[in-house]
């Protein structure tokens, strides 16, 4: 599902924050990425959400080298992948339902097709009261669960999280972890990068741990 | 949002906050610039049409004129002036002045009675060319000088080059004006566009994040400023219209519907310009990026 040969990645000549990287994440698999801070980790999940391009190596993402892609096609494989960004990336000016529903627009889906689906995913992640709302006035928690559902809403087949308990609260924190376990058991591929103990000894998943540029794969728990 | 709403989808939202987006700069750059480049346009297409009568009645009021020599009077070489230009291809009436009409002529500058019965006057003969053909002056008057040596063909070219030139040198700084405005418009909806890139930066990145194409980024923001420049190059438009209209004391043409016409290409192409200077430079921008 996603897998990485040799990848490097470098904003500065000479200088790589990620040095010839291999990777393996087979599809369904739920895995955690952690390390300290700066060793990389949001780099990489812009590698695999196509934000950045890598100075090397190839990247397959769900079968496909992504350097064989078109930008069309590049587009089209953001929209199978879910990103749930730390600071959320909820639009200001649009409602909790319109920044929700947004993958769906761009996709080019009528509304009459998802809109009694989207306000049912709205209600799931606690938020079938606020669909008005504006992003300034949700809290952390209500807006982390907003960016979860926008990444959800078109079932995608790889969810990337970046940090996604980092502006809520512990029991929070978990419950949000719960909903990415829960859309993982229907198959979906999940990234999590982290560094909150809590959450990677309390799931029993495996972890790839970064440091210094390179990649080691732990299993779960402690 | 009461939940009554839900049962049926609200509107598409608007992607880009318009607050975000330049307008009101723009559209007041845009209406000045679609006015000045209609006011340009216009003037020189009166001052073109002007001259075209002008140069027109310059061609059609050649004349010939016969003085007396030592050894010929004007009468006497008047039979061999006349055969000459009956014999001249290109030439359609000739009218030999009465010499009541060339007194008339001469009085306001010799002054009412100055002009005694003996004085002698030169011979005036009008022609008029038919206008299918180019008339061959210069050949004409050297064998009008051949046949009497006292005709002199009067073309008034050198009123008429005069006139040709001003002509030419008006068009050509209405061109020019019409390419500054061309420059500074497209200049000012450049600015726009970046500082609507910048202002939404945040909004284009989820967008592009989310799977939007290039084009659907692209046309959220063609959409708005096409939209700004459409309104303001009609309003420069119709204060140009309003413009010539008061004009029209003056010059009665500048109230002609047909010329009003030729001024209405000049918003569309601010159109135009204003789609493809937004679309070039958000996909290049876009194109940036992975």
């Amino acid at each position: 599902m996603i897998r990485m040969q040799d990848v490097s990645l470098a904003y500065e000549p000479g200088r790589d924050v990620l040095h010839r990287l291999a990777l393996d994440i087979p599809q369904g698999a739920f895995r955690f990425l952690t390390g300290p801070s700066g060793a990389g980790k949001t780099s990489l999940l812009k590698l695999i959400f196509l934000a950045h391009k890598a100075s090397a190596g190839r990247i397959e993402l769900m079968g496909q080298d992504i350097d064989s892609l078109s930008r069309k096609q590049l587009a089209l494989m953001r929209r199978q992948i879910g990103v749930v960004f730390q600071d959320f990336r909820l639009i200001e000016h649009l409602s909790v339902y319109d920044n929700v529903t947004l993958p769906l627009r761009i996709a080019g889906h009528k509304a009459d097709g998802w809109h009694a689906n989207a306000v049912e995913l709205l209600d799931w992640v606690g938020l079938g009261e606020r669909l008005h709302a504006l992003p300034e006035t949700l809290s952390g928690g209500e807006k982390q669960r907003a960016a979860i559902a926008r990444a959800v809403i078109t079932r995608p087949r790889i969810i990337i999280a970046d940090e996604p308990t980092g502006n809520v609260d512990p029991e929070m924190g978990e419950r949000l972890v719960r909903l990415l376990v829960e859309l993982n058991k229907m198959g979906t591929t999940i990234l999590i990068a982290t560094h909150d103990r809590h959450l990677w000894e309390n799931f029993d998943f495996p972890r790839l741990h970064l440091e210094a540029g390179q990649l080691t794969q732990m299993e779960g728990g402690l | 949002m009461s939940q009554t709403a839900l049962h049926t989808p609200p509107p598409k939202p608007t992607l880009l906050p318009p607050e975000n987006l330049a307008g009101p700069a723009l559209s007041a750059v845009t209406m000045v610039m679609s006015f000045l480049a209609c006011l340009a346009l216009g003037c020189a297409l009166l001052a073109d049409r002007a001259a075209e009568r002008w140069l027109a009645r310059a061609t059609s009021a050649m004349s010939v004129q016969i003085v007396e020599t030592r050894l010929l009077s004007a009468e006497e070489q008047l039979p061999a002036v006349m055969r000459e230009l009956r014999a001249t291809p290109g030439i359609g009436a000739i009218n030999v002045l009465e010499r009541g009409d060339l007194i008339a002529l001469l009085e306001p500058w010799l002054g009412t009675g100055n002009i005694s019965e003996d004085m002698p006057l030169p011979l005036l003969i009008e022609i008029t060319p038919t206008g299918d053909q180019k008339l061959p002056t210069r050949v004409l008057a050297a064998q009008l000088k051949a046949v009497a040596p006292g005709a002199r063909l009067d073309t008034h070219g050198r009123w008429r080059e005069t006139l040709e030139s001003t002509a030419f040198a008006l068009n050509l700084f209405a061109g020019l004006v019409l390419a500054m405005v061309t420059l500074a418009t497209a200049t000012v909806i450049l600015f726009a566009t970046r500082a609507g890139l910048q202002a939404n930066e945040e909004i284009l990145n989820v967008l592009h994040q989310i799977g939007a194409q290039d084009g659907y980024i692209s046309r959220r923001f063609e959409g708005h400023f096409v939209r700004i420049v459409c309104l303001a190059a009609s309003l420069g438009l119709l204060a140009a219209v309003a413009f010539f209209y008061a004009l029209g004391g003056l010059v009665a043409e500048a109230r002609d519907p047909s010329f009003l016409m030729t001024l209405l290409p000049l918003p569309l192409a601010a159109i135009i310009l204003s789609w493809q200077v937004t679309r070039r430079y958000v996909l290049r921008r876009l194109r940036a990026q992975l």
